[in-house]
């Protein structure tokens, strides 16, 4: 078997990939953000033991965790899709889908990711000291003031390693977005698949991509995690 | 088992009505025509054949694939994790190069190159034998899982004191006997709960074999909305939701349950 990669010399699949890279980091950005708001607020209500709210996290919590996030990437996809919602571009003055792949594959990873971030984030606020929070307490911040000043930035430093796993896996999710049209590395490489017929050397570059980002979102978290550690919290050296 | 068991009626009540109260609002007044659809098309969906009558593929072949899966993954992965754990240096970064490869790639890329490098069919002792989409998918979805399970493994070993292999090495064990002996029956209890969770991931992971060509309960899924219409989409789909959570729900509360008696934190 020999492998020829003459064909990464296209101008035009280079192109391809490179906006795949772009549409594949974007993605995966807007979907940590969504995953931290998700993972947050889910976390505050859990974490308060918010009566009907707290209930309410706990059984999408689950049902996300425990399906596939393929499917859930379907079912956004068709669901919303089928409300036919647009909104008009200002600049152009077409009419652009609302839930357009991109935006229902960054939903359902940030919905995906964040049901696993609720959890971690809720156990890093578990590991917090109880004499630090008593001591805060004992200062006289009330428990909101507590939570917002004390425990939620302890919380989510000692919730760091678990989010950098977290991440790597939402990075690898984002590859199935491909599967509705999102024209992410992988719809790029099918593509190249289709013209080049060199589908096993398209897939080992890709397979490489997708290690290399993942390892470089690895040593950013790390850097992040070590820029923002606090002495005494968590393990010393990360 | 109190706050698991709690956790588990939560779930097991909430999310069904949850998904029910989903279908309600998106079919309106033909959300009862859409369920009696639904349990129309249920044996085709747990098992590929329009009445229960034989086994082609649907919810069943996903169980199997990735109980396969997990069987092959567990030999690969305790040979890959006794190299991650080896004396001789250069077997050790080795296997730590593509334990790392292998963890750090999406599973959908990893199917997608098995399905080009497998050949479509291979001569084993003068026998041809063809290598069909379930078999790639399987061989596709154990490499990754392999690497997981590696990881799993030396965490497990590295959590018994060295104490313990030192005295075994005073009593005159090779290191080989030591694994066997002392090691791993004090090791492996401890593995558990992480290698169901790493099952579970494994049994979520089994809809992406839908890019194979196999036909698990997504591909028949896909067939029965093109045969009957783009509206039944959603219900498809919420339906296929409900299996995967059922299946894989109660192993995740066990496997908390589990945790927490034997004391160890997933990673």
């Amino acid at each position: 078997m020999s492998l020829d990669f003459s064909w990464l010399s296209d101008s035009l699949y280079q192109r391809w990939l490179l906006t795949g890279i772009g549409t594949t980091l974007l993605m995966s950005l807007l979907g940590i953000l969504l995953m931290m708001v998700f993972g947050i607020i889910g976390a505050i209500f859990l974490h308060f033991r918010t009566p009907v709210l707290g209930t309410i996290t706990t059984i999408l919590v689950e049902l996300f965790r425990n399906t596939p996030p393929l499917v859930q990437l379907f079912f956004l996809y068709f669901m919303l899709s089928s409300l036919g919602l647009s909104l008009t571009d200002p600049a152009t003055g077409r009419s652009i889908p609302l839930f357009s792949g991109f935006t229902c594959a960054v939903l359902s990873l940030g919905l995906y990711n964040g049901a696993l971030a609720v959890e971690i984030i809720r156990s890093g606020l578990i590991a917090v000291p109880a004499q630090t929070v008593e001591g805060a307490r004992s200062l006289g911040y009330t428990r909101f003031q507590t939570f917002r000043h004390v425990e939620l930035p302890i919380g989510l430093r000692l919730s760091m390693p678990a989010m950098t796993n977290n991440v790597v896996s939402l990075i690898k999710t984002s590859s199935q977005a491909a599967l509705v049209a999102v024209a992410d590395i992988m719809y790029g490489a099918t593509q190249i698949m289709v013209e080049t017929f060199r589908n096993l050397e398209v897939m080992l570059l890709i397979w490489l991509l997708y290690v290399v980002i993942a390892s470089l979102a690895v040593w950013i978290l790390r850097r992040i995690t070590i820029l923002f550690r606090i002495p005494g919290y968590g393990v010393d050296r990360p | 088992m109190n706050s698991e068991f709690r956790t588990f009626a939560l779930g097991i009540i909430g999310v069904p009505l949850c998904l029910i109260g989903l279908l309600a609002m998106i079919y309106g007044d033909r959300t009862g025509a859409t369920l009696a659809f639904i349990a129309d098309r249920t044996p085709m969906l747990l098992t590929g054949s329009p009445d229960f009558s034989s086994l082609q593929g649907g919810f069943i072949a996903n169980i199997g694939m990735s109980l396969a899966a997990m069987a092959i993954a567990g030999a690969l992965g305790i040979i890959l994790g006794i190299g991650l754990i080896a004396e001789f240096w250069p077997t050790r970064l080795l296997s730590g190069f593509v334990m790392n490869v292998l963890r750090n790639s999406p599973w959908l890329v990893v199917l997608y190159a098995m399905l080009y490098l497998l050949p479509f069919e291979m001569k084993i002792f003068g026998v041809w034998i063809t290598i069909s989409p379930v078999v790639k998918s399987i061989a596709g979805l154990s490499l990754p899982v392999a690497a997981n399970i590696a990881e799993i493994f030396r965490g497990g070993i590295e959590a018994i004191p060295t104490g313990q292999w030192e005295s075994a090495r005073s009593l005159g064990y090779r290191r080989l006997q030591i694994l066997r002996y002392i090691v791993l029956p004090q090791a492996l209890p401890l593995m558990i709960p992480n290698l169901m969770t790493i099952y579970a991931m494994l049994f979520i992971g089994t809809s992406l074999v839908v890019v194979t060509g196999a036909s698990d309960v997504l591909f028949v899924g896909r067939t029965i909305i093109e045969t009957a219409g783009s509206s039944t989409a959603s219900a498809i789909y919420i339906y296929i939701l409900f299996l995967f959570f059922l299946f894989a729900f109660p192993i995740a509360i066990l496997t908390r349950w589990l945790e927490r008696r034997i004391g160890t934190v997933s990673p």
